[in-house]
Parts: C-alpha cells; structure tokens; sequence
C-alpha cells in the first residue's frame, strides 16, 4: 500500500470480493421468500385448419388454433431479486411413437416486469378489465398493466401463436393439454423454470394444468361462428366481393 | 527547474505513505468496504429495493477509493527515522561484513 497505484489496486480487488459475496447472499436471500404459485388453465375452443408457413410455400400444414383461460395468481415469484418472469403456456400432446417424449408447443407467452425492471415495449399490459376505466391522457406512452404483478386474468384469450406439428398434421390428435411454464430471470442469481414440487418456502405450482381434450377433424363445427377453414399465412386480408373489409395496419 | 517541477508531480503521482500509513489504509480498505457491503445488503432488503444495494455500494466504493487513494497527511504521520547520510570516505573504513572488515 505505499504507493497510489498499490492502493487502487488493493481497493478495487476487495471491491470485486465484496460485490461478489454481496451478490451471492442477495441470490440465496430469495430461497426465504416464500413462493405460493397458482394457476388455473382452462380450454375454451379448439379448432384445426389447413393452411401454409408462407406465401410462397406450396406445402399445407395443419395448424391448431387455441383459445384458452388463464387465471394465475404468480405475485410471490416476484420478489427484489426478480427482473422478469417469461410466462408462457404450452400445449403438450403425446407423440405418435410409444417411448418417444410428448410434443410441446407454445401457444401464448408474456414477460412480465419486476418491480424494479425499466419500461419496455415488449413487456406485457394486461388487458384492462370492465370495471375499471382506462386513463384518459393517452400521452402517456409508457403503459403500465392495470393488474398487480403476476395476476392474470384472462378469458377466452386468442392465441398468440397456432401451433403445427414437426409432421405437419395435428387433426384427431388426442389426449391433449395445455399447460402453463415460466422462467424468472433475476437481476443476480439462477434462471428457475416452473416447479410442480415444494422445496422448503417454495410450493409448487397448483394448477397450471387443463383437462385433456382433443385436437378435432378439419372444418369441425365450433362453438363460436368465426370462419376459420382457411387460415391465411403471412399474405394478410385479401379483397373479396362482399367480404370484410381488410384491416389497416398503421 | 524543469527537473524539479517533474519530481513534484512523480511525487504527488506516487503519493507515497510510511509504514504505518500502509497499514491503517488496508485496515481502512477491508473495514470500509465490507461494512459499505453488509450496510448495502440489509438496507436493499429492508426496502426490497435491489437498486437501493447496489446505488450504496457504489457510492460506498466511491468513498473508500477517496478515504484510501490519495496520500492524506495522516497517512505520513510516524516518518521512518532514518539513518543519517553516511559520508563517503572511499577506501578507508570498509564495509563490515560479520565481523569482517573488507574492501
């Protein structure tokens, strides 16, 4: 320490100790945090069509449209040390090959910011609920959800993606289910994905699965009255005589 | 001149401490920083506030790099007494080497 470089350097490399040990005790400090994660999933409709990746594809794949309900009460995953949990749920089917592992595919996904995350466009506004009104200013850009951190609720939610299978079929496909996952992503520390078990303060996840249901034929009659028989791919609204009007994308 | 002006500021660059000085700058050094880590951590906690830890531990850091960096006067407080300047006799009287007189 008896010269001005000495001591930089003699500072610094017990500063680099001490952020480390302090990051340390701030990831373990989430395990006494108790985790009480909940989540009911339900199907609302199920429909398969016929459609293709792209417009330039000549290939017809099957692809399955999901509407679902999501209702999650995940508020204690959020605690100082969480950044963002990537909420997503997944429809898991068994394949067609005894022994080989089931077919997973995500249908809906959010992030969702923790406390002390910035603003973000890609973070996820929950949709306003009826009984409150929206904020008038809408100059205001950065957004914010409604809803308390990890509360969900969603009802007969479309899909943010239709889902196909690697062998292009998915039409009377059974024993189907949707099921919900997550990933926390914490300022410092391990990446935790959804756990079904309890692990001392940590309860697993009650719910987050639905009932088992059934991939349908193509051009299946369906609850609601929306055509589907053809889902168009990335070539958008095309004009037709007397149909609807093409939706601008501004 | 210009020599002299250069010597002041390798001087002032060095900042050089004496014995005692080195040793209350690392007591500093690992009292300051650690309680600056402990503080921050429990200050985070209480308010659940990760920003909060890691704003107080920098700031934190800032301040033991100012308390510990630069050569305080109370750092060159017990000057080493060095033995006076021997005055060169060339030839005579040797260096003693146990006991020994030789050259």
């Amino acid at each position: 320490m008896h010269s001005t470089l000495v001591r930089i350097q003699n500072a610094f490399g017990f500063f680099t100790t001490v952020a480390f040990s302090v990051a340390a005790v701030i990831a373990l400090s989430t395990f006494i945090h108790p985790q009480v994660p909940k989540a009911t999933v339900g199907l609302r409709n199920v429909q398969v069509v016929r459609g293709r990746p792209h417009y330039y594809s000549y290939k017809k794949e099957e692809y399955a449209h999901i509407k679902f309900d999501l209702d999650t009460d995940l508020s204690t995953l959020f605690n100082w040390n969480t950044k963002q949990v990537f909420l997503y749920l997944k429809a898991v089917y068994p394949s067609t090959k005894t022994g080989e592992p089931d077919s997973e595919a995500i249908i809906w996904d959010a992030i969702l910011p923790g406390a002390a995350a910035p603003w973000h466009q890609n973070h996820y506004i929950h949709p306003t609920p009826k009984g409150i009104k929206k904020p008038k200013n809408s100059k205001n850009s950065q957004a914010k959800s409604h809803m308390p951190a990890g509360i969900i609720k969603l009802d007969n939610q479309r899909p943010k993606y239709q889902i196909t299978d690697i062998s292009a079929k998915l039409q009377n496909r059974t024993d189907v289910r949707l099921e919900l996952g997550w990933n926390v992503q914490p300022w410092v520390g391990a990446l935790l994905w959804e756990n079904w078990n309890d692990y001392g303060m940590w309860k697993g996840l009650q719910g987050g699965k639905s009932e088992l249901f059934d991939f349908p034929v193509i051009g299946a009659k369906s609850a609601k009255k929306e055509k589907l028989d053809e889902e168009k791919g990335k070539e958008g609204h095309r004009l037709m005589a007397g149909q609807e009007q093409p939706r601008k994308n501004n | 001149m210009a020599d002299q002006l250069l010597d002041q500021v390798r001087d002032a660059m060095e900042g050089q401490i004496d014995f005692e000085g080195q040793r209350l700058a690392e007591l500093l050094t690992n009292v300051i920083l650690g309680a600056v880590g402990i503080f921050a951590f429990f200050i985070g906690f209480m308010a659940q506030d990760i920003t909060l830890t890691l704003y107080i531990g920098l700031a934190g850091t800032l301040v033991t790099f100012l308390a510990v960096v630069p050569p305080w006067p109370f750092y060159n407080k017990n000057p080493e007494g060095w033995l006076p300047a021997h005055v060169a006799q060339a030839g005579i009287g040797g260096i003693d080497v146990d006991g020994l007189k030789v050259g």
